[in-house]
């Protein structure tokens, strides 16, 4: 056995010198890579672990005037799953189908996918979500989320309009107010592992989510109520397509009510409704079609349709006159039954002519060929003047996105025949929104206002953020046509084609049209009626449209009454006073009296005393000779031919 | 300090055990059993679903590798380089052959585990016949070396020791790249410690270094591995080195804490194997890697001074095989880790999960610990 000498020590020496300078070196490496790496390697490593999760912002709500919430948010849930946490994936995938009534190649091919967080359903309600986390299941994740809610389901559908998935607006005052109404996402700052998988308690950072702001309309969901109720019920007395009906303050252009019936329900505004599906029962609809009909059903008439607003255009073409001086209310006409104008017949709706009468007549009678001839004097050039004072040249500036323009005439190219068909109301276009806001110019005075529901936005504590103020331009016309034409309108009402539309107690100005549809002969109509209250103070203005109505189409005999029973009930809750003249207690037994005392009157005062006072059905009952009991008791106030119960 | 046997044995001798060498040994197994179990943990569960998965594991094979350890520190090192009775043939000649036959086996019929061919599966238990040719190559080489020491003078005894080892070491080569790297070093270590002159050396460390190159530049995978060091922020395949500094950097001065480790979630991949370093600097920071690198020194330190007080020129050149070993993994491990040299599977000594490498490097801590026992001292 060799020995170990002197030298084999020495290099073992040597050895242990490079090994120790190495580990020297090293341990300066490290001291570099620690303190002066440290701040940046450390830097990127926390943002390797940080995760940012996004905790939406509830969106803000929508109020009608009377602070009624008429869009509001639900809790609801998301339920996801994380790949590499699940341990019981068949249960998983089982229960997850079951609760949440998915398919389940659905489920499985989600929970199989292999991804940090796979999103199986959104929008699930608390309860089911509730049930699901109790099952404990490793792996799936329970969100909570905001889902919009809309506690009047179908009303006002079209003006309100809905959110998508992403809690954004899709149509209406959703996406017209998105700005104010969505609000501000928050973040939760969390640690996760290399998988995606939230460490417990290392919660870093939370930025609080900002509520979006309330938005405050005009619409008022009575009024809307009252509105939709008059406007179905003429749907379906008429079997209309549909009915518009807009309902507005003419002083300011607050909208009140816009009812574009039939509505949909906007808590499930994928379902095609009724009104559309039997249509289509026993068909599959392609994914085109069925996006089609979606915006179809969707779609706000009242402002992105335009039609031929008829004999209720005659409102304006009187104007102009008026204005024009052109026409005096007692000038003298003669209607033949037609007006030839060039080389054409136009004939008036009443087939032998309403022969001879003022002007006044004329427009009670909505006789054609006296607005013809009125046309004419005013002339294009001013007819277009008067046309674009009262905003018909541009859209009103309604606040919902996809308001259409009116579809006007080039002015080179009216020539007589179109001046005359014009001066009635046919041959171009506009919106029923536009007819409203040109008329309230009319009626107010001659300020041209700016349609619109939003009013204001208030923070959630109620503070204002913003009061919306909207464009008038005033004097379109001057204050005396716009007296004269109140008149002239309520008459119509009065004594007119618009008679149907009288509501006692009340004045009501109004005019009726009835527009046949293009292309002409076919036997589809529109009919129309616009009317205001009280005539010579409007607080209210109404149009309604009912688009091809069934039978009788006349506006005066169909729409007229829509306008009566909604201004029937809406004038007293807007607290406009009944106030009955004579000749309406008389001619339509209106009115309260108050019930004398009959106690102890025999039975033959008592029918000398029916006599003088307007009771409905006298209830007799009892054997004896004189009155013990009477209901109503004296005293009360009833209405003429109320009932009357009288105990002998 | 004790002085070789040799020089006097006039008073009583009895034998020396170094058991401050046997005290860092159990001290190194059980840190790193606390850091395995700190560091794989989180990917036990995910994966086993069993946190405890790993660290049972090693600690049954650390367990049974202490046992094998003082089983061997009480054999005379001496007795493998003497015929066995009966067969005629020396431990060490076995020892040999055995590992030559079970590389050749590991190339054509080994366990592939992530596009490496270096494994032999014994039922439960995957092994590493590279992990044993390392004992082989100190032994033998101890052994041919001892047989006439001063033919190392010259650079043709250098290269006869290298003919017989050469087989060996090209088969573990060809199939790790690494290991066949620590074999390479201990080998010339122990020839340059048995040789007086050492001009030669110089120029077989150029002949090394031109080889490494070309195995880096011509072979791919190896090139790839350069470029991610060149380029560890940017490249695809710096990314566990680059968390492993991550999780260096983030560590501080004390570190984040035991168990308190963020990169080690997933974050570096197999942080329990190779990577075990930098999050032991993350959660001990540098204060507890540099008191780890003391305790890897000491340890160096104390199989120094066994080999300079061996009893016979084998007994010192087996020692420095272990401790060149034990040193040249250490700090190329913690190289790699800090990005200092482009990286290579190396597993940290002791703390490292693997259990055919702890039981190795105990195996020659026996030997080590052997060769300590047959120091002969006076008493006093």
């Amino acid at each position: 056995m060799a020995r170990n000498r002197t030298y084999n020590k020495r290099n073992i020496l040597i050895i242990i010198i490079v090994i120790f300078l190495t580990a020297i070196g090293l341990t300066g490496r490290l001291i570099y890579l620690i303190i002066f790496k440290s701040e940046e390697y450390s830097a990127r490593a926390q943002a390797l672990h940080e995760r940012e999760r996004p905790i939406k912002a509830e969106r803000g709500r929508i109020f009608d005037i009377n602070g009624v919430e008429i869009a509001t948010n639900k809790p609801v849930c998301t339920i996801s799953v994380i790949h590499s946490q699940i341990t019981e994936s068949e249960r998983v995938i089982e229960l997850l189908s079951k609760e949440l009534g998915l398919s389940e190649e659905f489920v499985r091919k989600r929970v199989e996918k292999l991804s940090s967080i796979e999103r199986i359903k959104s929008n699930v309600n608390k309860d089911i979500a509730d049930r699901i986390r109790q099952y404990k299941l490793d792996g799936v994740m329970v969100d909570e989320d905001y889902k919009r809610y809309y506690p009047f389901d179908s009303l006002a559908s079209k003006v309100i309009g809905f959110t998508g998935s992403d809690n954004q607006g899709v149509i209406g005052l959703e996406v017209k107010y998105e700005s104010f109404l969505k609000g501000i996402n928050g973040t939760i700052l969390t640690l996760t592992t290399a998988y995606g998988v939230e460490i417990e308690n290392a919660a870093e950072g939370r930025i609080e989510p900002q509520p979006g702001n309330d938005l405050y309309l005009s619409l008022d969901v009575n009024i809307q109520k009252y509105a939709e109720q008059a406007a179905y019920k003429a749907m379906e007395a008429k079997q209309a397509n549909n009915v518009k009906l807009i309902v507005m303050d003419p002083n300011d252009g607050r909208i009140f009510a816009m009812v574009n019936a039939p509505e949909f329900d906007l808590n499930n505004p994928y379902t095609l409704i009724n009104d559309i599906a039997e249509s289509y029962v026993g068909e599959t609809i392609s994914s085109e079609k069925m996006n089609e009909l979606l915006n179809g059903m969707w779609r706000n008439a009242c402002i992105s349709d335009t039609y031929e607003p008829g004999s209720a255009f005659k409102v304006v073409t009187t104007t102009a006159a008026l204005e024009e001086n052109v026409v005096k209310l007692d000038d003298r006409f003669f209607c033949p039954g037609f007006r030839r104008v060039e080389d054409r017949i136009i004939r008036c709706h009443k087939a032998g002519g309403h022969g001879s009468q003022n002007f006044v007549e004329g427009i009670q009678n909505s006789c054609n060929p006296i607005f013809m001839e009125i046309g004419s004097r005013v002339g294009v050039e001013k007819t277009y003047e008067y046309y674009k004072k009262l905003g018909l040249f541009n859209k009103t500036g309604v606040d919902i996105p996809g308001e259409a323009n009116s579809i006007m005439h080039n002015i080179e190219n009216i020539g007589a025949v179109e001046l005359a068909t014009m001066s009635f109301g046919q041959s171009f276009q506009i919106t029923p929104l536009q007819l409203l806001t040109a008329t309230s110019a009319i009626i107010n005075g001659g300020t041209l206002v700016t349609p619109h529901f939003g009013i204001s936005v208030k923070t959630p504590d109620n503070r204002v953020v913003k009061t919306f103020e909207y464009k008038t331009v005033e004097n379109a016309i001057s204050k005396e046509t716009s007296e004269t034409m109140k008149q002239l309108l309520e008459s119509v009402v009065s004594d007119g084609t618009g008679r149907r539309a009288y509501l006692p107690g009340y004045r009501v100005g109004g005019k009726t049209a009835t527009s046949e549809k293009l292309p002409r002969r076919t036997g589809k109509y529109i009919s129309s009626f616009i009317g205001f209250a009280p005539a010579d103070d409007p607080q209210v203005i109404a149009l309604v449209l009912i688009d091809e109505p069934v039978g009788i189409y006349y506006g005066g005999t169909i729409a007229a009454p829509v306008i009566a029973s909604l201004f029937d009930n809406i004038l007293p809750y807007m607290g406009i006073e009944a106030n009955y003249s004579e000749e309406d207690l008389k001619n339509y037994q209106v009115g309260q009296f108050q019930v004398p005392n009959f106690i102890g009157k025999t039975r033959k005062e008592m029918k000398d005393l029916l006599k003088i006072y307007e009771f409905g059905d006298v209830y007799i009952s009892g054997e004896g000779d004189t009155v013990t009991e009477q209901f109503p008791l004296p005293g009360d106030s009833v209405n003429r031919k109320s009932g009357l119960v009288l105990y002998y | 300090m004790a002085r070789t046997a040799g020089e006097t044995n006039r008073k009583k001798l009895h034998s020396y055990y170094d058991y401050s060498l046997l005290f860092l040994i159990l001290f190194l197994v059980c840190f790193g059993l606390v850091m395995i179990y700190s560091t794989s943990s989180y990917n036990a569960q995910r994966i086993h679903g069993d946190a405890t998965y790993y660290l049972s594991r090693q600690a049954l094979l650390g367990g049974l590798g202490i046992i094998i350890m003082l089983f061997v520190s009480k054999i005379d090192y001496r007795l493998y380089i003497k015929k066995l009775p009966i067969i005629k043939i020396k431990p060490v000649t076995i020892l040999y052959f055995l590992c030559i036959f079970l590389q050749v086996y590991v190339i054509l019929f080994g366990e592939e585990i992530k596009g490496a061919k270096r494994w032999i599966q014994i039922g439960e238990l995957s092994f590493q016949p590279s992990e044993l040719s390392k004992i082989a190559v100190i032994l033998v080489t101890a052994y041919i070396v001892n047989l006439a020491p001063r033919r190392l003078d010259k650079i043709w005894g250098f290269l006869r020791v290298a003919l017989f080892i050469s087989p060996l070491l090209g088969l573990i080569i060809a199939e790790n790249f690494s290991t066949g790297l620590i074999i390479g070093i201990i080998f010339v270590a122990i020839c340059f410690v048995a040789s007086k002159k050492k001009a030669y050396f110089i120029i077989s460390g150029l002949v090394m270094g031109a080889l490494a190159s070309l195995m880096i530049f011509f072979v791919d995978f190896r090139s790839d591995r350069w470029a991610a060091w060149r380029n560890v922020e940017t490249h695809e395949k710096g990314y566990q080195i680059l968390q492993g500094l991550y999780a260096i950097a983030s560590g501080g001065i004390f570190g984040k804490g035991l168990g308190e480790s963020m990169q080690k979630l997933g974050f570096i991949p197999e942080s329990h194997n190779d990577m075990i370093f930098s999050v032991i600097c993350e959660e001990l920071g540098l204060f507890g890697a540099i008191s780890l690198i003391l305790l890897f020194i000491l340890l160096i330190w104390r199989i120094f001074v066994i080999a300079i007080n061996a009893p016979d020129l084998f007994g010192g050149l087996i020692a420095t095989g272990v401790l060149v070993h034990i040193a040249s993994q250490v700090l190329i491990n913690i190289a790699v880790v800090t990005s200092t040299i482009p990286s290579t599977g190396i597993p940290l000594p002791f703390i490292s999960y693997g259990g055919s490498s702890l039981m190795v490097i105990l195996f020659e801590m026996g030997i080590v610990l052997s060769v300590s026992n047959q120091i002969k001292v006076r008493g006093s």
